[in-house]
C-alpha cells in the first residue's frame, strides 16, 4: 500500500513540476500558433506545390513544409497523405511529408526544445528533414511502377491556389516572438531589470510545503515546485474553466468567457516570465527582459489579430482550444505515468542498454520505439526521462525518430492508404534511417570531427542510393521492353 | 429531403461540423437524412485533403474546416 502511495506521489509530483517548469512558456503559445496555422494558413497555399506535375525539387520540400505547417492533427495527416498519394505528386512526397510531420510541426519542436534542450530540438528536425526526404526518394524509386499507374487519375485537388494574408503573417510571426522569447535562455532575455518585495510573511512557508510535498533531487534532474510554478498551476486551471465556457461556441462568436481566457492565458505568459522567489522578507518579484519581451511580442500578437476578419480570428481560436482539448488531457496523464514509472527502473538498466553511441544502444532504442505507442508529444517527457536515467543522447535521437513515426496505429492507417508490401518496406527503412540518425547525433555529441560525420552519412546515403539507382534503370529499360501490363 | 455526409474519422472538428449542421437544419425546419462517414477510402472518394468535409445531396460543400449557421442554411437551400 505504502509503495503504491510513493508511486502515485511520484507521478503527481513530476505532473505538478512538468506543470509549473515547462508546459506554459512553451506549449500555451504552441498551441496558439498551432492553432493559427490550422485556421490562418490556407491548406491550398501549400498543396498548390503538391500536384502531380509539381517537380521533384519543389515537390520534396513542399511536402516536408506541408508536414511542419499543414499537419498537427491526424485530420489532416490521413486525408492529406492519401491524397498526395492517389492525386498528387506521389509516394515519395506522400512519404516525406508523412514521416516530417510528427517531427517537424511546431507543438513537437518548442516542447522537444524546453524539455530535452534546443539542441535536440534541432538535431530531431535536421535529421527528420533529411531523412524524410531520403526515405521518400527511396520509397519512390523502389516502387516507381505505382506512380506510374495512378498517371489517368485527376488532381484538381492541387489545382486551386490561395495565399497567406498580411495579418494572419503578422498574427503567425509575432506569436512565434512570444514563443522565442519565452524559451530561449540568452542574455537580453535573462537580465535583471528590477525588483520588488511584497511584503507576504506566508510566501516562505508556502514554499517549504511545497518542497515538502515535491521532494526533489537536483542531481538527478528532478525538478520541484516553487511558489511561482503553483501560481501558474492555479492560473492555468483557471484558464481551463473560462476557455470551455468561451472557446466550445466561438464559431459563432465571443463571449465574456472567452476574452476572461484570453486575457488570463496572457497574464500566466506573463508571470511565467518574471521571477518570484519566496525569501523570509516576502515575495521577491524580478522583472526580467523576458517578461518585457513577452509583453511587447503579445502586444504585436494584439495589433495584428485586430486586423483579421471575424470567421478567421474565431477560427483560430477555436483550433486552438480543439488542439489543446484533444492533446492537452493525454498528455497530462503520459506525464503523470512517466513519473511514475521512472520509480520502477533503475538507472543501471538503461545503462546496460543504451548507455553508449554503439549498434545495439541504438538498436534496442529504435526497437522500443517500433513497439511502444505513445500519445501525440508524450515521447518527450518518456525521452526526457532516459535521458535522467542515463541514456546516450545518440540512441535517446533514435528512439525520438522512431517512435512517433512507427506507432502500430500509424502503420495500421499507413497499411490502408499503400497496401502492406510497402508499408513493411517504409517501416524497415524507418528503422534502418532512425538508427543512422542515432549514431550520427551520437558520434556529434561524443565530439567526432564534423569532417567524419559528414563523410560517414555520405557513405551511407551513396551506398544506399548507388545500388537503389542502378536497380531502378535496370527496371525502367525491363519496362521499356516489355510495357506495364497492369497498369 | 436533403441527405447530409458528414465525412471524418471522428475528430473534434466532425463532430462540431454536425451539431452545426444539425442546428441549421432545425432553425431553417429542413428535414435532412444524417450519413456520417468514417472509412478513409470511402472519404477519399471525395475531391478533399482535409477532414471534416461536407457533402450535401452527393456535392461536396466544404472541407477543412467547420463553416458558419449562415453558410450550412444557404447550401441547404433555406
Amino acid at each position: 500500500m505504502e509503495s503504491i502511495l510513493r508511486l502515485a506521489n511520484g507521478g503527481a509530483g513530476n505532473l505538478a513540476a512538468y506543470l509549473a517548469a515547462h508546459v506554459l512558456l512553451c506549449l500555451l503559445p504552441a498551441f496558439f500558433i498551432a492553432g493559427a496555422m490550422a485556421a490562418l494558413i490556407p491548406k491550398t497555399s501549400i498543396t498548390r506545390w503538391l500536384g502531380r506535375s509539381a517537380p521533384g525539387q519543389v515537390s520534396y520540400p513542399a511536402a516536408a513544409a506541408a508536414g511542419s505547417l499543414l499537419a498537427v492533427c491526424s485530420c489532416t495527416i490521413v486525408p492529406l497523405f492519401a491524397g498526395i498519394y492517389r492525386k498528387g505528386a506521389g509516394l515519395g512526397p506522400a512519404i516525406t511529408f508523412l514521416f516530417f510531420a510528427p517531427a517537424g510541426n511546431v507543438l513537437a519542436l518548442a516542447y522537444t526544445g524546453s524539455i530535452l534542450g534546443a539542441e535536440f530540438a534541432f538535431a530531431r528536425l535536421a535529421l527528420c528533414l533529411l531523412f524524410g526526404i531520403g526515405i521518400g526518394l527511396l520509397m519512390a524509386v523502389i516502387f516507381w511502377r505505382d506512380d506510374a499507374s495512378h498517371e489517368a487519375e485527376a488532381d484538381t485537388a492541387f489545382a486551386e491556389r490561395a495565399s497567406v494574408g498580411a495579418a494572419a503573417t503578422g498574427v503567425l510571426l509575432s506569436l512565434l516572438a512570444v514563443l522565442v522569447a519565452g524559451t530561449l535562455k540568452l542574455w537580453p532575455l535573462t537580465a535583471t531589470l528590477g525588483s520588488v518585495t511584497l511584503p507576504l510573511p506566508w510566501a516562505e512557508g508556502w514554499q517549504a510545503a511545497l518542497t515538502q510535498w515535491v521532494p526533489f533531487d537536483a542531481a538527478k534532474g528532478e525538478e520541484g515546485v516553487s511558489v511561482q510554478g503553483a501560481l501558474l498551476i492555479g492560473l492555468l486551471a483557471l484558464i481551463g474553466v473560462a476557455a470551455w465556457k468561451g472557446l466550445e461556441d466561438i464559431v459563432e462568436g465571443a463571449n465574456r468567457w472567452t476574452w476572461a481566457a484570453l486575457a488570463l492565458a496572457a497574464a500566466t505568459l506573463i508571470v511565467a516570465a518574471l521571477r518570484l522567489t519566496a525569501g523570509p522578507a516576502g515575495l521577491e518579484i524580478t522583472l526580467t527582459g523576458r517578461a518585457l519581451a513577452v509583453a511587447l511580442a503579445m502586444a504585436a500578437v494584439w495589433h495584428f489579430a485586430r486586423r483579421l476578419d471575424a470567421e478567421a480570428w474565431q477560427g483560430w481560436l477555436w483550433e486552438a482550444w480543439r488542439f489543446v482539448k484533444q492533446i492537452f488531457p493525454l498528455l497530462v496523464a503520459g506525464v503523470f505515468v512517466v513519473g511514475l514509472v521512472r520509480q520502477l527502473i533503475q538507472p543501471e538498466w538503461i545503462r546496460a542498454l543504451a548507455g553508449a553511441n554503439d549498434l545495439q544502444g541504438n538498436a534496442v532504442a529504435v526497437g522500443f520505439g517500433v513497439f511502444m505507442y505513445f500519445p501525440t508529444l508524450v515521447e518527450v517527457p518518456v525521452a526526457r526521462m532516459f535521458l535522467d536515467l542515463g541514456m546516450h543522447p545518440g540512441p535517446l535521437l533514435a528512439y525520438l525518430m522512431a517512435d512517433p513515426e512507427l506507432s502500430l496505429q500509424s502503420m495500421l492507417m499507413v497499411a490502408a492508404v499503400i497496401g502492406r508490401t510497402k508499408t513493411f518496406t517504409y517501416v524497415g527503412l524507418v528503422a534502418l534511417f532512425s538508427i543512422v540518425a542515432g549514431f550520427t547525433y551520437g558520434a556529434w555529441v561524443d565530439g567526432s570531427s564534423r569532417l567524419a560525420i559528414v563523410a560517414g552519412l555520405a557513405l551511407f546515403l551513396g551506398a544506399l542510393a548507388l545500388p537503389l539507382l542502378a536497380l531502378r534503370r535496370w527496371l525502367v529499360h525491363r519496362t521499356e521492353a516489355a510495357p506495364l501490363e497492369h497498369a | 429531403m436533403k441527405t447530409v455526409k458528414i465525412l471524418g474519422p471522428g475528430c473534434a472538428n466532425c463532430r462540431k461540423l454536425e451539431a452545426v449542421v444539425r442546428e441549421a437544419a432545425g432553425a431553417a425546419g429542413i428535414e435532412a437524412d444524417f450519413v456520417k462517414i468514417t472509412d478513409m477510402k470511402a472519404i477519399m472518394a471525395y475531391d478533399l485533403l482535409s477532414t471534416p468535409g461536407l457533402v450535401i445531396d452527393d456535392k461536396l460543400v466544404s472541407s477543412g474546416r467547420i463553416p458558419t449557421q449562415a453558410e450550412v442554411r444557404q447550401w441547404l437551400g433555406a
